[in-house]
């Protein structure tokens, strides 16, 4: 592993190259094409607030921003993994000719959609700014909870590059994977608390009695659950949320130990992709 | 002459044939009824080496295994056995126009391209005029490659492989695409690498190119060295039997 990682670190060049070459082709040489690729996250937060906002009566404060908050983050795990799914069979051309640490392909994907997610999250602290602005300066939005954000994104990163590797390196072999895994991440959206909150989920399991709380542990050892829990504490300032039955509760506090758990589990499935990818790369090209 | 240039050793290549078609995760499912797979020995022990500054031409029909040795030497294939070692920058040459990426401008290619044969990115930049000149693809270079007809990727690919410094270079049948002007200037261009002590190993059916330019010869038969030694001892050879 470590001579792979050595000679990755000798074509980091040709990876930032391919990088570059898919932030081009997606915002095809113009500005504005950054900010077409921002409607999608918009009109789903947009449409959100409406629905539980307006028709479902839902009385949580920042709920717009505590969508966005978690959907951002969502949709970077959700394309980075789609997108490598098809990064190694779309350039089996390549791969069948010329020599090169075939695990740039993944990663240039999933890097590609790491820099359109941070550059989300500027236009998403925008956004902050100007309803901050709207209500007079009152209330800021900025908490000093948002110096933990380099973490978060790290550990979103590290899961993400995982994962992508497993997905594309089985795709290869296997085509129908990119199908499963999506529909895979079209139920991860409902089983991540993007459209709605973990208190949620403590006030429906709490409901049913203490002997059902091990229920609240087991969502959140879904990594990706866990990663829009804590981006939602992170970016947003704490407002009271509406868990339903007329009980508006306080956000519940940040969770460390579910947090470390999906620490350890984001570098595990990191390491781990990373073993299988560099164990299959060389069958790629002759695969049966 | 201290070290060669490519040692091989003792080199095997099998592939697993498949009659089933593309994998799926269903096949994987009934993998408990072994899926037909059918053991190919392409290479069966090869060796020879390849000595620093010297042009080896391999000669074999189809299917002797001559395109599977070339892309075990460029990395794209593991052996199954044996030990294949270069000893300086390999610039492979499989297929013309091959990571070249059909939506960009001869001018990305070739900067891409160059990336991926070893140059650093500032090296690729201050190459490129050279590149294109080369080529001969100034009116070009800014269109898309999809643009570009079979000759003009022969070109461009030709001349960015020429052009990154390479100890050895790999060449599979493709000296044979360009026009008669284009193609005295790849021998040219291949003379004036070889008195630089570039080492070359191609693979041709042109015997007339083979004897041009060749030192010496590897006449590979059924995945084996039938006959190694001065190109027309070796040609005469194959070409009766």
């Amino acid at each position: 592993m470590q001579a792979d990682l050595k000679e990755l670190w000798r074509f980091r060049e040709l990876l930032w190259a391919m990088v570059e070459r898919e932030l081009r082709i997606r915002y095809k040489n113009s500005f504005l094409g950054f900010f077409w690729s921002l409607i999608n996250p918009l009109m789903t937060v947009v449409v959100m607030t409406l629905v539980f906002k307006t028709f479902l009566q839902n009385s949580t404060e920042n709920y717009a921003p505590y969508v966005l908050s978690a959907y951002l983050p969502f949709m970077f795990f959700n394309l980075a993994v789609m997108d490598s799914a098809q990064s190694v069979l779309v350039a089996m051309p390549v791969v069948k000719k010329v020599y090169f640490p075939r695990e740039i392909l993944p990663l240039a994907s999933v890097l590609a959609n790491f820099i359109h997610f941070l550059l989300a999250l500027v236009v998403f602290f925008g956004y902050l700014f100007v309803v901050w602005a709207t209500t007079g300066f009152q209330v800021s939005p900025f908490t000093w909870r948002i110096g933990f954000l380099p973490v978060l994104l790290v550990v979103s990163l590290a899961l993400t590059l995982g994962t992508s590797l497993i997905v594309s390196a089985l795709n290869v072999f296997y085509e129908d994977v990119k199908y499963v895994i999506g529909v895979l991440l079209y139920l991860a959206f409902f089983m991540t608390p993007i459209m709605y909150f973990s208190e949620n989920v403590w006030a429906a399991v709490s409901k049913k009695g203490p002997t059902y709380e091990w229920l609240y542990y087991l969502y959140h050892l879904n990594p990706v659950a866990q990663l829009a829990t804590t981006y939602k504490k992170t970016l947003v300032p704490p407002g009271r949320i509406d868990v339903g039955s007329g009980l508006v509760v306080d956000p519940i506090a940040q969770n460390w130990g579910l947090f470390g758990v999906t620490v350890l589990v984001s570098f595990g499935v990191l390491v781990f992709g990373y073993w299988l990818f560099n164990r299959m790369k060389w069958k790629f090209v002759e695969r049966p | 002459m201290s070290t060669p240039a490519i040692l091989v050793q003792d080199l095997h290549k099998e592939f697993l044939l498949s009659h089933s078609g593309v994998g799926s995760l269903k096949t994987l499912a009934l993998w408990w009824k072994k899926r037909e797979l059918e053991h190919l020995q392409v290479l069966k022990g090869l060796s020879f080496e390849v000595g620093r500054g010297e042009c080896v031409a391999v000669v074999g029909r189809n299917g002797a295994g001559k395109s599977t040795l070339l892309s075990l030497l460029a990395r794209v294939y593991l052996p199954t056995t044996g030990t294949v070692q270069i000893n300086g920058r390999l610039a492979p040459l499989l297929e013309l126009g091959a990571g070249f990426h059909p939506d960009l401008t001869g001018l990305e290619n070739i900067l891409f391209n160059g990336m991926i044969l070893g140059l650093t990115r500032k090296q690729a930049m201050e190459r490129t005029a050279d590149i294109v000149a080369f080529a001969e693809l100034e009116h070009h270079i800014d269109s898309p490659v999809r643009a570009y007809s079979s000759g003009m990727l022969a070109r461009l690919g030709f001349s960015v492989a020429v052009h990154v410094d390479a100890d050895v270079l790999i060449v599979d049948e493709v000296l044979a695409v360009g026009d008669f002007a284009f193609e005295e200037k790849c021998y040219d261009r291949i003379a004036s690498f070889r008195s630089a002590s570039g080492t070359i190993l191609f693979v041709s059916h042109n015997m007339d190119s083979v004897r041009r330019v060749a030192d010496r010869c590897l006449w590979l038969k059924d995945g084996k060295v039938e006959l190694a030694g001065e190109p027309e001892t070796v040609i005469a050879s194959y070409e009766n039997g």
